[in-house]
């Protein structure tokens, strides 16, 4: 643990001092791996430890994205206190519809969740009046030097995500962190232990989708032009998930880990297959899941040896 | 009377629906692996059919047979030598790994099929034939004799053929099936490839109703999603229940309510189907399910 902490805390200052080293290229692409380990170390929250496949969790991410986007340009509101905003309407959304939804599990969770993100997606394309529709949303653009504007994003998102970083794991030291690993262990028996479910497992999930919504108002503030499906993009949901199995999700810091490591191979990688990066995302997918199911984390606990990756592929089979 | 239209156009539609959705829900019912590459694998089915009549002016329909062979092939080799080995993993493994199948082979097509809107337009497109002020074509009703054909072949080959029956068995006690012989490998390749092949025959059909491009993969797998849950998991019946019931209920929301809230309505008809009754309207637990 302790080990742990050190480690986080000088990657942390190499973090800091680094924009003064590198080209806006790197500084751009940092900004970018933040925002996706701030993503997924909150939806790790519903998805790790309470164990509730969230699949669709970047809902709340373009939620976040619209409500930053329309405070901003028909209310004039500062971006920094358009964030609250965002955080509060994914807690409020995610209560809503956990209510009725964290009563299904599994698949039926997972795709429901889906739902609810294509549901929401068109629900915002349809409202051209307020959202723009598909012709999107142009959002102020910061004033100030192009340099100052990229160190600026990459010092908020990185707060951002450490502020998910800091909230995951005062949840996962928390009794209210252990009764929801509880509740993934076995949901039947932390009913019986007297952990009332349906509120904790709601919660978990308002609280995973208020980090996200965050994520979704900075991102949009950053990009300066929205559209519904740049903000419910798909594809941000898979990598999510990679992201999350390839840390480990049963870890705090697991999904920021998957997130540099996927993050930083897509940039060195596909930039150089621009054409076919999809098809080497989708192998790439296909491979964690085969041979480091568990995690980066679990899996090599002891020292990297190749004999556990074969281990792993004979774990699971039929 | 545009009411008995748009019932009929619903209906003719959801045959279309219900062969999407049954490969889907028989995977689902027996192997319990979503497979989110459902849609995909179907248009790799619609793009065969496309090519062949462009290349070689084949006419659609007589390249069903090839579509059903080429995908089953693909579904049994996919499902032999890759979901085989992490089958037992959690659920949402499987979801993202059929995700990322499902991304590999959408970016495939748009990289070497390009992202275009295509479709195919035999000589009889036009014909139809009329009563009163109905208008049926003759193309959608022979898709949809189709696809009520395949129903009935899948349903016939589960509940007559020694492998049917072995795909049944093995979905309702996975040792039991084990103990009586049968392979639970070789019988989930085989469940994959016939679903796959179902699902390349339902992609076959799609060119001849409308426009198609990689990018409408997840809608399809969407649909089938839907039906499935609507018909309940592996019911061969009940997906083509839950496929017309989609159908019909698209086309009377997309008239009274707006194209554009198309997929939100499914969504919610199903979100909805699941909170109210998880086991889908027809209401029996099966298959995969009754092992948990």
């Amino acid at each position: 643990m302790k080990k742990s902490i050190l480690l986080f805390g000088i990657f942390l200052i190499i973090m800091l001092c680094l924009p003064f080293f590198v080209s806006g290229y790197w500084l751009r692409v940092l900004t970018q791996t933040f925002m996706f380990a701030a993503i997924a170390t909150g939806s790790n929250i519903i998805i790790g430890y309470t164990g509730y496949p969230a699949f669709g969790n970047i809902a709340f991410f373009g939620v976040g994205a619209y409500v930053t986007g329309v405070l901003m340009t028909k209310f004039e509101i500062s971006f920094l206190a358009t964030l609250p905003f965002c955080a509060l309407s994914g807690f409020i959304i995610a209560v809503l519809l956990g209510i009725p939804l964290l009563r299904l599990k599994g698949h039926y969770f997972a795709i429901a969740t889906i739902g609810v993100m294509e549901a929401i997606r068109e629900i915002v394309d349809n409202m051209t009046d307020i959202t723009g529709g598909g012709m999107g949303l142009t959002l102020p653009i910061m004033a100030g030097e192009p340099a100052y504007i990229y160190k600026f994003f990459y010092y908020a998102i990185m707060l951002i995500m450490l502020f998910s970083i800091a909230v995951a794991f005062i949840i996962w030291r928390s009794k209210f962190g252990y009764a929801l690993r509880a509740i993934r262990i076995d949901e039947d028996a932390a009913s019986v232990m007297g952990i009332n479910t349906t509120v904790y497992k709601t919660l978990a999930w308002a609280l995973s989708a208020a980090l996200v919504g965050i994520v979704g108002g900075a991102y949009a503030y950053w990009l300066t032009y929205i559209d519904p499906h740049t903000a419910f993009e798909t594809t941000y949901s898979v990598k999510m998930f990679a992201m999350i199995l390839l840390g480990g999700a049963t870890t705090v810091l697991g999904p920021m880990i998957g997130a540099f490591i996927l993050e930083l191979i897509s940039e060195i990688v596909w930039s150089k297959f621009i054409e076919i990066h999809g098809m080497i995302l989708g192998a790439l997918i296909v491979f964690i899941v085969l041979f480091i199911p568990k995690g980066l984390f679990e899996t090599f606990k002891g020292g990297f040896s190749l004999r556990k990756i074969i281990i792993n592929l004979k774990e699971y089979r039929l | 009377m545009i009411i008995v239209q748009i019932l009929i156009n619903g209906l003719l539609l959801g045959g279309f629906y219900a062969v999407i959705g049954v490969g889907f829900s028989l995977i689902w019912g027996v192997t319990n692996i979503i497979n989110l590459a459902h849609g995909a694998m179907a248009l790799l089915g619609a793009y065969i059919t496309f090519f062949l009549f462009q290349e070689y002016g084949i006419d659609p329909f007589l390249s069903l047979p090839f579509s059903f062979l080429c995908l089953f092939i693909f579904g049994y080799i996919l499902q032999r030598f890759l979901l085989n080995l992490v089958v037992r993993a959690q659920i949402f493994m499987l979801l993202i790994l059929t995700f990322g199948i499902e991304i590999f082979l959408v970016n495939f097509m748009t990289t070497f099929f390009s992202a275009d809107f295509r479709s195919i337009t035999p000589e009889y497109a036009g014909t139809s034939f009329v009563i009163g002020d109905i208008v049926i074509p003759y193309i959608r009703l022979a898709v949809f004799a189709i696809c009520i054909f395949v129903t009935f072949l899948l349903s016939l080959f589960l509940n007559k053929t020694w492998h049917g029956k072995a795909i049944k068995a093995t979905s309702l006690d996975l040792d039991a099936a084990m103990m009586v012989g049968i392979s639970p490998a070789k019988i989930y390749a085989l469940t994959f490839a016939i679903a796959s092949g179902i699902a390349g025959v339902a992609g076959s059909l799609l060119p001849l109703t409308q426009a198609f491009s990689p990018s409408i993969a997840g809608s399809l797998t969407l649909r089938a999603f839907t039906v499935s849950i609507l018909g309940g998991l592996g019911r061969v019946e009940g997906a083509l229940i839950g496929g017309i019931l989609l159908g019909i209920a698209e086309t009377l929301s997309s008239y009274f309510i707006g194209e554009s809230y198309k997929n939100a309505i499914t969504l919610g008809i199903m979100v909805l189907v699941l909170v109210i009754k998880p086991t889908g309207l027809l209401g029996k637990k099966y298959f995969a399910e009754v092992k948990h």
